[in-house]
C-alpha cells in the first residue's frame, strides 16, 4: 500500500467517523474543547499507525478508546493542578463545553457527567457508535455483562435524572 | 420515557457537533506523532552518548599532546585538510579531528573511514541515523574515554581518537545535538564538567555553529561502514 493509497483512505475513515468519535469522546468527558482535541490527537496516532488501525475490527472504537486513554494520561499529569469540577455543575458552566451551548443539550449533558465514567463509556460507544455489546466489552476490556449492567444502570439513572424534566415541559 | 427514545434523546443532545478539523491537519498531527515515536530512542541514546563525552571531557588533562593537531612532534602529515575540519593520523595510531564548522559531514565520514574508523558523522540533520545502534548506558564510560577525548578550545573543537582501544564491533558517533552544546575546555585540574549536568555545558564561543558531541555506537555497514 502507498502512501498516497494509505492517505486517502485514512482520508476517507476519517470523513466518514470523525463526528461520531468527536460525540462519542464528549459523551464521555463533557468538555468539547478537550474532546476535540483528544479526538485529533486519537487519529494523528491512527494516521501514524494506520497500517494496523486500518485492519482493526472497529478502527473509530480503536480512536475513541486512544482518545479516552490520552485524556486520563493528560488528567494524571495535571491532577495536581487543577481542580475537577464538580459533576453536577456542568451545565452552570458556560465555558464547560467550550462552545455555544446550542451544539449541546445542557441538561442530558449535565445528566451524563452525573454517571459514573464506565457507564459513560458505555453510552458513547453503545449509543454514540452503535457498538453491539461485544464489540464494546472489547473495547473496554471488561465482559459483555458487564457491558449491559453498566448500560442499564446508566439508563435508569439517566431517565431518573431527565424525566421530571420532560414531564414538566410536556405540562407546560 | 423508554430505552430507544432516551437513547434517541441522548443521540441528539450531541447531534448539532461536529468535527472541524481538517484532515490535512490530522495528518500534519500524525507525522509530529510519528516523529515523536522515533526521537525518544534516539533523544535517550544522545543523552547517553553526550554524558560519555561530557565524562570524556572533564577526564582530559591540560595540555593533551593530542590538542597540539597536525603541529604535534611525531604526527603525520595532515591526510586531509579542509576549512571546516582537519584529520590527521598520528605515528601512535590515533587520528586527530579538529572541527571548526559542523560543515560536509560526509567528507569527514568518507575521510575517518579511510582512515579504518568504523564512524558514522551526522551534522545538522538526523540527530543519529536510524541504521545506527549506540551502545547501552550501561556500558562503561572508561571505554569511551580510552577511545576518544573530546575538547574545545578557540571556537573548535579537538577530538583524539585511538582505534586501537575500540572493541570489536563498537564504532564511533560524531554528531551535533541540538540543546546541548559543546563541553568548554577544561581549566588544569579542574573538571569544569559535572556528569552533563545542564550548567556545565555551554554553546562554543564562535566558529562551531553547534552543540557537538561523541558517542560509541554498535559497528554496522549501515551505521559505521
Amino acid at each position: 500500500m502507498g502512501v498516497g493509497t494509505r492517505q486517502l483512505d485514512f482520508a476517507e475513515f476519517y470523513r466518514g467517523a470523525a463526528d461520531e468519535c468527536l460525540r462519542a469522546v464528549l459523551v464521555s468527558i463533557g468538555d468539547q474543547e478537550e474532546a476535540r482535541d483528544l479526538v485529533d490527537e486519537a487519529f494523528a496516532r491512527a494516521w501514524a499507525s494506520w497500517r494496523a488501525v486500518s485492519r482493526h475490527p472497529a478502527p473509530e472504537a480503536w480512536v475513541v478508546r486512544t482518545a479516552l486513554n490520552a485524556g486520563i494520561s493528560r488528567w494524571r499529569r495535571r491532577r495536581r493542578e487543577i481542580p475537577v469540577p464538580d459533576p453536577g455543575q456542568v451545565a452552570d458552566l458556560p465555558a464547560a463545553s467550550g462552545a455555544p451551548a446550542s451544539l449541546v443539550d445542557p441538561r442530558i449533558m449535565a445528566a451524563l457527567m452525573r454517571l459514573p465514567a464506565r457507564q459513560r463509556q458505555v453510552v458513547a460507544l453503545r449509543l454514540i457508535l452503535d457498538l453491539d455489546t461485544a464489540r464494546t466489552a472489547q473495547v473496554l476490556g471488561i465482559a459483555p455483562g458487564t457491558v449491559m449492567a453498566h448500560l442499564g444502570r446508566a439508563m435508569a439513572a439517566l431517565r431518573h435524572d431527565l424525566q421530571p424534566e420532560l414531564q414538566q415541559e410536556n405540562r407546560s | 420515557m423508554n430505552d430507544t427514545e432516551l437513547s434517541t434523546m441522548v443521540r441528539e443532545s450531541v447531534a448539532d457537533v461536529h468535527s472541524a478539523t481538517p484532515v490535512a491537519h490530522i495528518i500534519s498531527r500524525g507525522r509530529a506523532v510519528r516523529a515523536r515515536r522515533r526521537t525518544p530512542g534516539v533523544a535517550a541514546a544522545l543523552v547517553v552518548t553526550a554524558g560519555t563525552a561530557v565524562a570524556v571531557t572533564a577526564l582530559l588533562p591540560s595540555g593533551h599532546p593530542g590538542l597540539l593537531g597536525s603541529g604535534h612532534p611525531g604526527s603525520h602529515p595532515v591526510s586531509a585538510r579542509l576549512a571546516a575540519w582537519t584529520v590527521a593520523r598520528q605515528a601512535n595510531g590515533d587520528i586527530d579531528v579538529t572541527i571548526n564548522q559542523l560543515q560536509n559531514p560526509a567528507g569527514l565520514q568518507s575521510t575517518l573511514r579511510a582512515d579504518g574508523l568504523p564512524v558514522n558523522v551526522s551534522f545538522s540533520g538526523p540527530l543519529l541515523s536510524a541504521a545506527c545502534l549506540p551502545i547501552p548506558p550501561t556500558s562503561p564510560d572508561d571505554v569511551l574515554s580510552a577511545v576518544a577525548q573530546f575538547h574545545t578550545s578557540d571556537g573548535s573543537a579537538f577530538l583524539v581518537i585511538d582505534p586501537s582501544a575500540l572493541p570489536r564491533g563498537v564504532g564511533v558517533a560524531i554528531f551535533d545535538e541540538p540543546g546541548a552544546g559543546v563541553p568548554p575546555s577544561p581549566s588544569p585540574g579542574t573538571p569544569t564538567l559535572g556528569s552533563g549536568s545542564p550548567p556545565g555545558i555551554t554553546r562554543p564561543p564562535a566558529g562551531i555553529t553547534g552543540p557537538l558531541a561523541v558517542g560509541l555506537v554498535y559497528a554496522s555497514q549501515q551505521c559505521t561502514g
